[in-house]
């Protein structure tokens, strides 16, 4: 197929942070920013009250981060890291979110992935498939994906 | 907190969210009217970040509450700023998405400031 609207490109994969990216960086920075500060906050002030909770929100605040600037440098690399991150997200969401439900001791209080992510309009649960869906369409170069 | 104050961040935020989604429907770049409407409203967090600290020692709730209170009112102002140098680097309408989940981020911390000051009632 012809494609003669895109900027002429090698082979290599499409930028992640181009088009829809820049998007997806937005709101991971966005939550990055969101469990970092809320991390710091359950861990200075109340760690005690659910250790478990607290630690796993803090690992959460840090796989966002990493995602983040996974996504946004975009090159081979990164690439990589940006698919370890987020299928830890991926994962981290699903198990949080039902051990949130069975174990509702242990989530005394909200955090970033417990209850799906529901204290954050269930983005924290949309985003990781979001991210893995891009990072496949990238992978396959710069035809896909010219809206 | 200033309920005014609120009102007008609010708005400024929720008229950067309709520009940016009307700029974004119709495929068009970041330009001066967005970047005014930006402005206005970077200048409402200003304000909003100056009136909140100020007004520190009499949020309502524990210290976790006004650690949140005065976070937020911090990284508000970097929001707007943040979300332009991002949309100014994309030239597709999905630079306009950026400056949409800033404003709609701005009015959702906007909100929840004035949630934890009405604690007090």
């Amino acid at each position: 197929m012809a494609d003669v609207t895109g900027t002429p490109r090698t082979d290599g994969p499409r930028s992640t942070r181009s088009g829809p990216g820049i998007v997806l960086v937005a709101v991971y920075g966005l939550l990055a920013l969101a469990a970092t500060g809320r991390s710091v906050l359950q861990i200075t002030e109340y760690f005690s009250r659910a250790p478990l909770a607290y630690v796993l929100s803090a690992v959460a605040a840090v796989i966002y981060v990493v995602a983040t600037v996974a996504l946004a440098r975009g090159d081979r690399t990164s690439r990589r890291v940006a698919l370890v991150a987020i299928s830890v997200e991926l994962a981290g969401v699903l198990v949080v979110g039902l051990a949130s439900y069975l174990a509702t001791d242990a989530f005394p209080d909200k955090t970033v992935w417990s209850h799906f992510g529901s204290g954050y309009g269930y983005v924290p649960l949309v985003l990781p498939v979001l991210g893995l869906l891009w990072l496949r369409r990238t992978a396959r170069g710069s035809a896909a994906g010219s809206a | 907190m200033l309920f005014p104050l609120t009102v007008v961040v609010f708005a400024a935020a929720l008229l950067l969210l309709a520009v940016s989604g009307w700029y974004a429907a119709r495929s068009r770049l970041l330009d001066d009217r967005l970047l005014l409407v930006a402005a206005v409203l970077e200048l409402g967090v200003l304000v909003q970040a100056v009136v909140a600290l100020a007004h520190l020692g009499s949020v309502p709730g524990d210290r976790a509450e006004t650690a949140t209170f005065a976070a937020y009112a911090i990284t508000l102002p970097f929001l707007p700023p943040a979300a332009i140098f991002l949309a100014l680097k994309e030239k597709t309408r999905w630079s306009m998405g950026v400056a949409a989940v800033a404003a709609f981020a701005v009015a959702v911390m906007t909100a929840r400031l004035q949630q934890i000051w009405n604690l007090g009632g």
